[in-house]
């Protein structure tokens, strides 16, 4: 679900629209994005000051982490993206896990002013990441559950979860990679084999170390069986400290929960680039007959 | 080229050329039909030996001729899964597009990845040493493509995974 773009598009331009009218409209959309990801945005004559956005998401980890919904630190975070023009309202509007109130008018003017706005339309990202990294700041913790180590599903699309493992000193993610056409398997699988030779040199120590198993690696021990049933097998990051320190924890939660999309297009574009080559190729043969 | 190579192209050439020697043959069965009797198969008299050149067990071409057409499939070396899925699909390719070759099959003959139908007709309008030079071409041509197919596949790949680590850095 996550994409590789932070901003939602559609939203962003309907905000620059508002932002840059400078007098109240009248606006009610509803937009969806990837299927679980809901925005209404509702703008009014009547109330010239404030936009009300009101975003509804699945959270990573039902249950085991947020059994009330968007944690403080979410909420922190989200007020944290431009606290002069968002405000959190409470509680939520109903069906939706936050609604936010904007107040356009107090945007810098200039360049600034579509940075702003990106960065509220990326409130989608925001609250997704923001739960990862709550995750992955307590790499040093030690708490466990009955002698194991806490073994985490997360699930932000029904078909593509992946699993964040606490370990000693370091974070395990596990991704279960699962296409639908064995030509995908096959290019994935070569990528895969890529990623952990590139790992491997010492010009990436500094990188996560990679690896790729077709079998789940021992830490899933007890986890559902169609959780582990998998045709691309399994690729795992150790996550440590170093990776989460100050700006590099942005960047790692984001590289994280894009992999399964980053995977998807590197897929995508290997076959339309295979398929490039062979009408250039089917060019040339014919022309050697002729 | 390697060697190997070199002695199996030259040996599927010259077995080639001995064998494309197709006349008009009106169909014994029905009047006033022509058909290449390399597919029909009913007359025994029609159709010679079959040949099958072999470079090794992966990589072999079968060579059947009758009186009016000749029949050459090809088996392309397939070392791992991503050639044998980048063979498939090239090969697959080419076979929907069989109509730009004149000489291509749309099928090819079981246990072979690629076929050619070469009749009489073929070899009237088109000159033999240039049919020849085609077939040979092509086998050449999809080695080349295949491993260099795969060598484009596996340094995308080196590139996006690197491009993937440094967003760690």
């Amino acid at each position: 679900m996550a994409c590789l773009e932070r901003a939602s598009p559609a939203l962003k331009r309907i905000l620059l629209k508002l932002y840059r009218e400078n007098k109240a409209i009248e606006i009610d959309h509803h937009l969806y994005e990837f299927g679980s990801v809901e925005y209404h945005i509702q703008s009014s004559t009547s109330d010239t000051h404030y936009t009300y956005l009101s975003v509804s998401t699945p959270l990573l980890s039902q249950g085991v982490i947020l059994p009330n919904g968007i944690s403080q630190y979410t909420k922190q975070m989200v007020k944290g993206i431009c606290p002069d023009v968002v405000e959190i309202m409470e509680p939520a509007k109903e069906g939706y896990q936050i609604t936010l109130r904007l107040d356009l008018s107090k945007i810098p003017n200039g360049k600034d002013s579509i940075k702003v706005i990106a960065d509220i339309s990326a409130v989608q990202a925001v609250i997704l990441s923001s739960q990862l990294k709550e995750m992955l700041m307590n790499v040093n913790s030690q708490d466990t559950f009955q002698g194991m180590y806490k073994t985490i599903k997360l699930v932000y699309h029904p078909r593509e979860p992946f699993f964040i493992v606490r370990q000693p000193q370091k974070i395990l993610a596990v991704f279960p990679i699962r296409f639908k056409d064995k030509t995908d398997v096959i290019i994935a699988t070569a990528f895969f084999q890529e990623l952990m030779d590139v790992g491997s040199s010492e010009k990436w120590a500094k990188a996560p170390p990679c690896c790729w198993s077709p079998i789940p690696p021992p830490e899933l021990r007890g986890e559902p069986f169609e959780d582990l049933s998998t045709n691309g097998g399994f690729v795992s990051f150790d996550i440590s400290s170093r990776h989460v320190k100050g700006k590099r924890l942005d960047k790692t939660v984001w590289s994280l929960l894009n992999f399964y999309a980053y995977v998807k297009y590197h897929v995508k574009s290997t076959r339309s680039f295979i398929q490039r080559r062979m009408r250039k190729r089917l060019q040339r043969l014919v022309e050697v007959l002729n | 080229m390697s060697n190997t190579l070199r002695l199996y192209l030259t040996c599927i050439r010259n077995t080639l050329d001995a064998a494309m020697c197709l006349q008009n043959f009106p169909c014994q069965e029905v009047e006033r039909h022509n058909k290449p009797e390399v597919e029909l198969k009913t007359s025994s008299e029609l159709l010679l030996n079959p040949v099958l050149i072999c470079r090794n067990e992966a990589e072999k071409c079968l060579i059947e001729t009758s009186i009016n057409s000749l029949r050459i499939s090809l088996k392309v070396k397939q070392a791992d899964e991503l050639e044998n899925i980048l063979t498939k699909k090239f090969l697959r390719f080419l076979s929907m597009r069989a109509e730009a070759f004149q000489v291509l099959r749309r099928k090819p003959v079981q246990g072979y990845d690629i076929s050619f139908l070469v009749t009489n007709y073929h070899c009237e309008e088109m000159q033999k040493h240039k049919l020849i030079d085609f077939i040979v071409q092509f086998m050449e041509d999809i080695d080349k493509e295949i491993s260099e197919l795969k060598m484009s596949v596996n340094t995308r790949g080196r590139l996006v995974a690197t491009e993937f680590l440094k967003q760690f850095m």
